[in-house]
């Protein structure tokens, strides 16, 4: 199959499909005009091509094939912007298209060669890998036509030059590369073209387009997985077993055999995956397995959805029913926090010892809910099983993992296999193990011959989760001499998934003497979690920096000037770099109205344990709570060091974003456990912020150490933001909070009223 | 039952139990799918249409209550995203993942054809449709700039 890619090297360009459906817009903003299909999926055919990443058409189109979903982060607009820097084409001729996921299979693994296991994922579209694969591709197709025109002008190809899509030489011959393509694929050269270095960027860093699938939504002609329409299809609406690891008695067919447009109910049984037999999971396969559910087959959604609502069903709840509420499975949490871990995540120094010397000692308990992603767009994915294919259409954050779960639970072999990469309606990482595409195929397999398009109402949606885990977290430290802390020891605790990322690997236990890291793990939770962006991060971000804050004040300091003297120690100037310019530019110090303040907080995002890793971001959040404990957010600073940025706007939206997002899960977000049932289902019972009551966000770029990588930005945020707001309210309030989410606590202070 | 629709000053015929939200009358029945569906009960605003100009929420507008009525979705803005508000939103890179965009914009649109010149507190009255990607500060800023562009 890697000999199918070789043999196609040789020509680069194709004279094949026209370009239809490219979308040309004028628009004032610089540069914003390249595009994205309208139905963003692989329509590569017959072609051949010098490269997997780029094609070029004869009507000038230049198609650059992106493999990690867009997600409202940018990935699409990065790829255009790499080719754009390198081949000198017209922005406008550029579109983007998803690269799919059999093609890369029959391809010997090109796409997902790049970028690691991760390749498919929808993570950073700014790493080295992926920026040299686009730059080299789109260098190596200008030097052909370069050499091509040379040839044809009788003068050396290093003498023309290349912009705005036209080759042009200084004897005053010109023309557009579309004159050169069938000649400039097969040229050979001597040497591929090394990608330009940054300093001879023209575009990359002074030009920050906007995302190119804009004009697409804001006409609704971007095709999310819920806009699939597939001749024949029909709807299902689904029901999974209300307690996970519950299983189905009965269900009565007759009680809706009758109502408008009904065809079918289809059972689904629970099942586990195995390992596939030859194709490498990126993502774990357990998280996917199917429950027990049923599917209400019709020939709309609005019947599938009132048959299914009338349809009576009997489940067995299963052993995840001894969960009486909430506050038992915290209880649960808490109690094995407190013990002795299972596991060591960090050791240094003796911790006992420590304390044992006895002086300032502080202890404190932290717990964070389980969480849902709530993506604006509810599950749902589309599937057509026939005897010997499938063909499945999917908003994945994954699409080489829906890939592999599609092929697994059909047994169909790979190459019958098309997934097509839709638009996606938020991701945060509920979409990326491929849970809903499998329960979609299962059914799908119940109803075959025909496009089933399967739909989660947002109940169902927010109900079968992959949740943010219930963690909880016990905390001691001392505080030496000097009145930073000498001893740090941290237990976690959640159920089975949950992550200790953000807690042995930051920069604060890294720089004590003393540190104890250990985690356990609460086996009979039934609840299936899943990444939430910034998973586990965004959990131990909380504990840390609000305990910090605990030990800034039992030393008597200012807290942001105890977390520079803690962080100088740190060999990432970073970090602190970001809390000087967060002092500077957030007002920090200067003085506020009775019943304000501003609270402090960092953290890093991916260093793995490592200075000059991943994102280091900060954030100081003002604040105003009333005496009967009403809260205002009036203002977030967020200063964060991600090295360099690669395009300064998209990371502005993105922070801000992020920021929201962040104040929002401290804030708001809780999902209850009754008798193993999760109880919250719609946004009524699961509040997210709204316009009105954003703050205001600053977003400073001053920070920046100018460090050789593009790191990540969308996870960042929603460590620190939660804890600084925490911290603020306990300035205002002398109450420390320390479960999430914020809106359970009664913050009145001052007596009251 | 057999209704009839004016959808974007086009009748459409739609065979559906008179109580189909609307909603899915027009992405399911009509192909309009550029209305979302994101909540079902009226909280996120992802399927906002005007209904003679009013902003609603599709997704509990029953479908035999839309007959004699002008509704109006994202497709009746603009096509070619012409209209003030597409290209704003495009300039100032308003949208990211875009599922509750074309909502937002249907309740901008009315904001500004009720208040031409709207302050903030109009805004968070007008526009409390939920984007769960947090681009509320760019929708307040690209309202603002609509705004003026409107009026000159």
């Amino acid at each position: 199959m890697t000999e199918r890619f070789k043999l196609s090297r040789r020509g680069f360009i194709t004279a094949m499909l026209g370009a239809g459906g490219a979308l040309v817009m004028g628009l004032s903003r610089p540069a914003v005009a390249a595009t994205v299909n309208a139905e963003p999926w692989d329509s590569f055919g017959e072609a051949t091509s010098f490269t997997p990443w780029l094609r070029m058409d004869n009507d000038g189109k230049v198609t650059v094939y992106v493999t990690h979903p867009d997600i409202g982060n940018g990935p699409l607009t990065q790829a255009c912007a790499y080719v754009r820097e390198e081949l000198a084409c017209r922005w406008e001729d550029i579109r983007a298209e998803y690269a799919a996921p059999e093609r890369n299979e029959a391809l010997g693994g090109v796409y997902s060669e790049v970028g690691g296991a991760l390749a498919y994922f929808s993570g950073r579209s700014t790493s080295e890998p992926r920026r040299t694969a686009y730059m080299t591709a789109a260098a190596g197709a200008r030097e052909r036509l370069k050499s091509a025109a040379g040839e044809a002008w009788g003068v050396a190809s290093a003498e023309i030059t290349v912009s705005e899509g036209m080759l042009s030489h200084s004897s005053g011959r010109s023309a557009p590369f579309t004159e050169f393509l069938s000649v400039a694929a097969a040229v050979t050269l001597a040497e591929e073209p090394k990608p330009k270095t940054r300093e001879e960027w023209t575009f990359l860093t002074k030009v920050d387009p906007a995302k190119i699938q804009i004009p697409e939504i804001v006409t609704g002609k971007a095709i999310y997985g819920m806009d699939i329409r597939v001749p024949g299809m029909v709807y299902a609406a689904l029901r999974q077993s209300p307690v996970m690891g519950g299983t189905l008695v009965s269900y009565d067919f007759e009680a809706i055999r009758h109502m408008p447009g009904v065809r079918a109910v289809v059972e689904v049984k629970p099942t586990e995956p195995g390992e596939p037999d030859k194709m490498k999971a990126v993502f774990p396969l357990g998280p996917s397995a199917v429950p027990a559910a049923v599917a209400v087959i019709a020939d709309h959604y609005w019947q599938a959805r009132t048959a299914l609502d009338a349809l009576p069903v009997v489940w067995d709840d299963g052993p995840g029913a001894k969960w009486a509420n909430t506050e038992m499975m915290n209880d649960a949490a808490m109690g094995a926090a407190r013990k002795a871990g299972d596991n060591i995540e960090l050791s240094v120094g003796d911790v006992e010892a420590e304390f044992k010397k006895g002086g300032k000692i502080l202890e404190a308990e932290y717990l964070t809910p389980y969480c849902d992603q709530v993506q604006m767009e509810p599950l749902n994915c589309t599937v057509k099983v026939d005897k010997d294919s499938v063909e499945v259409w999917t908003p994945s954050q994954h699409t080489q993992q829906v890939f592999v779960v599609t092929v697994q639970e059909t047994g169909v072999a790979p190459e019958k296999v098309k997934v097509h990469q839709t638009f996606v309606g938020g991701g945060f990482g509920r979409r990326v193990y491929g849970d809903d595409s499998r329960v979609a195929v299962a059914v799908a397999k119940g109803y075959p011959g025909v496009p089933v398009h399967v739909i989660w109402s947002r109940e169902e949606s927010v109900r079968q989760g992959r949740y943010r885990p219930l963690m909880g977290a016990h905390l001691k430290a001392r505080l030496g001499e000097d009145g930073l802390p000498s001893a740090l020891l941290a237990r976690v605790a959640g159920g089975p998934g949950f992550f200790t990322r953000g807690l042995a690997d930051t920069a604060l236990p890294l720089v004590l003497p003393n540190v104890q890291i250990e985690s356990s793990v609460v086996r009979d939770f039934h609840i299936k979690t899943g990444p939430l962006r910034g998973p586990g991060f965004n959990s131990n971000c909380f504990f840390l920096e609000s305990f910090l804050d605990d030990m800034a004040r039992a030393a008597g300091e200012d807290p942001l000037d105890y977390r520079i003297r803690i962080y100088e120690k740190w060999e990432d100037e970073g970090w602190v770099k970001i809390l000087k310019v967060l002092k500077e530019k957030s007002g920090w110090g200067s003085p506020l109205p009775k019943g304000q303040a501003r609270g402090v907080a960092i953290g890093n995002w991916g260093m793995g344990g490592k200075p000059h890793h991943g994102t280091t971001l900060g954030s100081v959040v003002h604040a105003e709570v009333s005496n009967s404990g009403k809260l205002k957010v009036h203002r977030i600073d967020v200063a964060f060091d991600t090295g360099r940025v690669m395009n300064k706007d998209a990371v502005q939206v993105q922070l801000e974003g992020g920021a929201i997002f962040g104040l929002n899960l401290a804030l708001n977000e809780k999902l209850n456990v009754e008798h193993g049932r999760i109880v919250e289902g719609n946004y009524d019972e699961y509040p997210v912020i709204r316009m009105g009551d954003t703050p205001e966000i600053h977003v400073h770029f001053e920070a920046l150490t100018d460090h050789e990588r593009y790191d990540e930005i969308g996870e960042p945020p929603v460590g620190p933001v939660g804890p600084a707001l925490a911290n603020a309210i306990f300035e205002i309030t002398g109450k420390r909070l320390r479960t999430q989410p914020f809106r359970e606590h009664d913050l009145s202070w001052g007596g009251g009223v | 039952m057999a209704f009839t629709l004016n959808i974007n000053g086009t009748d459409m015929e739609v065979e559906a139990a008179p109580e189909t939200p609307l909603l899915w009358a027009l992405r399911d029945h009509l192909g309009l799918t550029g209305t979302k569906f994101g909540c079902g009960i009226a909280q996120c605003g992802a399927c906002t249409v005007h209904v003679d100009g009013v902003a609603m929420r599709s997704c509990q507008f029953p479908v035999e209550a839309a007959v004699g009525s002008q509704i109006t979705t994202v497709e009746g803005l603009d096509q070619d995203g012409q209209h003030v508000l597409q290209k704003v939103w495009t300039e100032m890179n308003v949208p990211q993942c875009g599922y509750c965009q074309s909502g937002m914009l249907m309740a901008v649109a009315s904001l500004l054809n009720d208040i031409p010149e709207p302050t903030d507190a109009d805004i968070d009255l007008y526009v409390d449709n939920i984007c769960r990607c947090g681009t509320y500060p760019r929708v307040r800023a690209a309202i603002h700039k609509a705004a003026e562009l409107m009026k000159a």
